[in-house]
């Protein structure tokens, strides 16, 4: 190899090296200079403004600049938002500009415990701008816009028990009042003529349902569902509801803290535990304990509490025996017995109800009235269905099945309805079979409400 | 002449006793330290003392071998970075893959790096396929050596295919259910392949383990092993081919025609082609500088092209993994998208046969195609049919490709990229 060939060896060597040389710098550069670290220093340079002793100053001058995240495991979850968000807990941040601002602390949704992402949703692993709060590509859960924030306290909670969402309960209201269920499941309860809805909210931005219940077609081609007709506020509410169903699962701590104690949840626990075997409200219920109309005028809170999670401590020799209640469910039970005695509470008993009753219950509780009507009354469109392009109504069953044919009808359903013009698309909705999924005394019921719809003065006139 | 201070401070290193205990020989002066560098250094004696000229010659090998062997060596590099945080968890992998992107410093570039030299590798293994074709230096007697590297072209799809499933989105999902339902095509045994990969029938941790194990240890193991033993070969069957060697005439030498009444020293039982054996010596040059140097400034190229990528393009990631639903369509890794439009018109033709065909025509080449002519020179006249054969099928293989690649859409419909596709949502 002569001198010329091995310089121009050189010459390529320098140039390529300084070249990966090159790439290397800008690549660490890239990796080093990170959005967040400008937040940082951000709020370091305001610390530091703030600081009026030398102490606080020395104090301000040490904080580190580092990634902070709240570690969740049991929600599955690692929040970084405070990396940028870093003055949530500092209440001397109120009104300042995002991302300094200060979050009012929530008492019973420490950060520590809950971090951010449960309730705002958004990226909590991503330290960026964008990817944090959602708004990417691939990523399905942007951050809730805060009008509908009510929504991720149904993720946990019961909705009709939460007085801090009102919204979230009435939004449940619409959704059980217009018979969603009668095609579409959720939490096991429902109709297969549409799709479950156990984790819709997860996957569905406000904007697609608000299109969707308006116009079902617009953003599901070819959808059986027929357009919605909600006033504004309850359109709201139930697209609140919808995002609040994202099958978000909180074990352990998080499950105790589930239940809201309120009168409400204490009197469904009253009725699902029992009380009323031995105790009556109302002059409905036991003899064998006291009646409770007025025992919370009798006992103080404490003494109730106490009651519950051990009555023998507080009546000794009782024959009531120890429930093992949690201290919430104390607290709602105590709640409710309270609540008793400034008001008159009647309890909605099955058991003594009508089977007329109990059937509008039943029918109330799977949707049927989303495509027969409010009441069995029909009128809600079937484009090309025989039955005048509608889902027929149903106050004339008594006169066309006996209780056994129509009770078979409902287990079996209808897949196919017969179209009014056989050239044109069959008609979309259809009778869901409802057998495994409706109680066979709830279907006792049902068909006793159904032929109880029948007008009573319109006898037959012969 | 003016020495270089980086030249002067690497002689002064190399004669002193540390540098000269490690080095032995140092920079080399002379011809005969240029002969010793090579054999003395480990790294260096897998090549030859001096090199036919032809070699060297960047326009007849394009240096496409050698190409992927630097980015099957960037690959573990990067692989075993990766894996100090990687663990195949379904629960865990795919927040892995955020983390790596937001947390761990250059976490993202060393994914990318990994992304992008596997895709690159899957190429430049093709291309070196094209290049060892289109000059036929498969024939004897390099047909044993094609064979192996039918086989690490094969093993490379595999270490690919595997490392697909690993960040665990959407992506990966699919591809891997899509591919491997192409294997499940197979008659008889294809369903027991397919049930042997995923550890169950359906994608799940089972597969994500077996693909883990098969990514990180068995394939590379087994490359390493086959590269060895490619660069071997190259080295026992000649260096690299060119036109008339004389290689064969050597070869045909019996190590049983030597007489047995006598002992033999090692120069005497070494037998077969060596660059030198019937060279003229005007053909060869020293291997140090002319070849180790060029190998160098190849590795520096393709570092920064791998670089370059990684830093401006980032490596794919979609949502988690959601197995009940599945993207329309749900796409193979591009690689197989071929397959995946040939199984498109019949799961059995398109799955099974083709392929097979294929795989086994490849294997069997050197001794389906005998003959001799045409060695050492690309698309050489007398080869003129089974270049035609061989285009005409990679360029088959590169149409599907591409209309799998990007003119399929929902349902496997037609579709023109340039034209916005219908939003897809699912049905009720």
């Amino acid at each position: 190899m002569n001198d010329l060939s091995v310089r121009k060896f050189y010459a390529w060597f320098t140039m390529l090296g300084l070249l990966v040389g090159v790439l290397v710098v800008i690549g660490y550069y890239r990796d080093e200079y990170r959005e967040w670290k400008n937040y940082q220093h951000k709020y370091i340079q305001e610390e530091i403004r703030r600081a009026s002793t030398p102490q606080q100053l020395a104090l301000a001058k040490q904080i580190p600049v580092q990634i902070r995240q709240i570690l969740l495991p049991d929600l599955n979850r690692v929040d970084r938002c405070t990396t940028c968000h870093l003055a949530v807990e500092d209440p001397s941040y109120g009104g300042y500009p995002q991302p300094l601002a200060y979050h009012p602390l929530h008492e019973q949704h420490p950060f520590d415990r809950f971090g951010c992402t449960i309730c705002h949703r958004g990226q909590g692993r991503a330290t960026t701008d964008a990817d944090a709060h959602g708004n990417v590509p691939h990523w399905d859960q942007p951050m809730l816009p805060l009008q509908y924030i009510q929504a991720s306290c149904g993720q946990c909670h019961e909705a009709a028990d939460n007085p801090a969402a009102p919204e979230l309960a009435r939004g449940q209201q619409v959704f059980e009042d217009s018979g969603c269920r009668g095609c579409h499941k959720l939490n096991g309860i429902g109709g297969v003529v549409g799709p479950e809805l156990d984790k819709v909210g997860a996957r569905r931005s406000p904007e697609w349902l608000k299109k969707h219940f308006l116009a079902p077609a617009s953003v599901t081609p070819g959808s059986a569902m027929p357009p919605q007709k909600f006033s504004e506020t309850n359109l709201e509410a139930i697209i609140l509801f919808m995002l609040s169903q994202t099958g978000e699962s909180a074990p352990g701590y998080y499950a105790s803290m589930k239940v809201i104690p309120s009168a409400s949840e204490g009197q469904r626990l009253f009725q699902q535990k029992g009380c009323i075997g031995c105790h009556s409200i109302g002059g409905q219920g036991g003899k064998i304990g006291p009646a409770l109309d007025d025992v919370g005028l009798r006992r103080p809170v404490e003494w109730m509490m106490q009651h519950f999670r051990d009555p023998q401590a507080v009546t000794p020799g009782t024959v009531m025996p120890r429930f093992g209640f949690t201290e919430t469910e104390a607290r709602a039970l105590t709640d409710f017995l309270m609540h008793l005695r400034d008001q008159k509470v009647a309890l909605s008993l099955p058991s003594l109800m009508s089977p007329g009753e109990r059937g509008r219950e039943v029918f109330r509780k799977y949707g049927c009235a989303g495509c027969h009507g409010a009441d069995g009354k029909g009128g809600v469109p079937n484009p090309n269905a025989k039955t005048a392009e509608q889902v027929p109504g149903l106050i004339y069953v008594a006169d066309g099945y006996t209780k056994d044919e129509l009770k078979k009808r409902i287990l079996n359903g209808q897949r196919e309805i017969t179209a009014l013009d056989p050239k044109r698309p069959p008609p979309p909705l259809f009778m869901a079979a409802w057998a495994g999924i409706i109680k066979d005394s709830e279907l006792d019921d049902l068909v006793a409400y159904l032929f109880s719809l029948k007008p009573k003065e319109e006898n037959p006139g012969f | 002449m003016n020495t270089p201070l980086p030249k002067r401070i690497w002689q002064w290193f190399t004669r002193t006793r540390v540098g000269r205990s490690i080095f032995r020989i140092g920079l080399p002066e002379s011809n005969l330290e240029r002969s010793q560098v090579m054999v003395s250094s480990f790294l260096l004696h897998v090549q030859p003392a001096k090199v036919n000229r032809h070699s060297l010659r960047a326009s007849y090998s394009l240096g496409l071998g050698l190409i992927s062997l630097y980015l099957f060596l960037i690959l573990i590099v990067t692989g075993v970075l990766l894996m100090f945080y990687y663990v195949p968890s379904t629960e865990k992998a795919y927040d892995i893959m955020k983390d790596l992107q937001y947390v761990v410093s250059a976490g993202l570039v060393i994914r990318n790096m990994h992304r992008w030299a596997a895709h690159l590798m899957v190429l430049f293994v093709l291309l070196h396929m094209c290049r060892v074709y289109y000059t036929g230096a498969y024939k004897r007697p390099r047909e044993f050596n094609w064979m192996i590297g039918v086989g690490l072209f094969l093993l490379t799809l595999g270490l690919s295919f595997t490392g697909y499933l690993l960040p665990w989105d959407q992506l990966a999902f699919w591809a891997i259910t899509v591919g491997t339902n192409i294997a499940g095509y197979a008659p008889v045994i294809g369903l027991k392949i397919k049930y042997l990969l995923l550890g169950g029938n359906v994608v799940g941790q089972e597969a994500l383990t077996r693909f883990y194990a098969l990514h990180v240890i068995v394939l590379p193991a087994a490359a390493l092993l086959m590269v060895a033993v490619h660069l071997w070969r190259v080295r026992k069957d000649g260096g690299l081919s060119r036109p008339d060697e004389p290689g064969d005439i050597v070869q045909q030498v019996e190590l049983k025609q030597l007489p047995t009444n006598k002992t033999y020293g090692l120069m005497e039982l070494a037998r077969g082609t060596t660059p030198q054996v019937g060279q003229n010596p005007e053909d060869e040059v020293f291997s140090w500088p002319h070849l180790v140097f060029r190998e160098l400034l190849l590795f520096l190229l393709v570092a920064a092209v791998v670089l370059f990528l990684s830093i401006f393009w980032n490596a794919p990631l979609e949502e988690l993994a959601n197995p009940i639903h599945p993207p329309n369509p749900a796409k193979a890794p591009w690689y197989f998208l071929g397959l995946q439009e040939l199984v498109s018109y019949s799961a059995f033709w398109g799955g099974v046969v083709v392929p097979g065909l294929l795989v086994t025509a490849l294997m069997l080449l050197p001794y389906l195609d005998r003959q001799r002519q045409g060695v050492g020179r690309w698309f050489a006249r007398e080869r003129v049919v089974a270049n035609t054969i061989f285009t005409v099928c990679l360029l088959t293989a590169i149409v599907l490709t591409i209309i799998g690649t990007l003119f399929r859409g929902p349902n496997w419909g037609w579709v023109v990229p340039w034209e916005q596709p219908p939003a897809i949502t699912e049905g009720h």
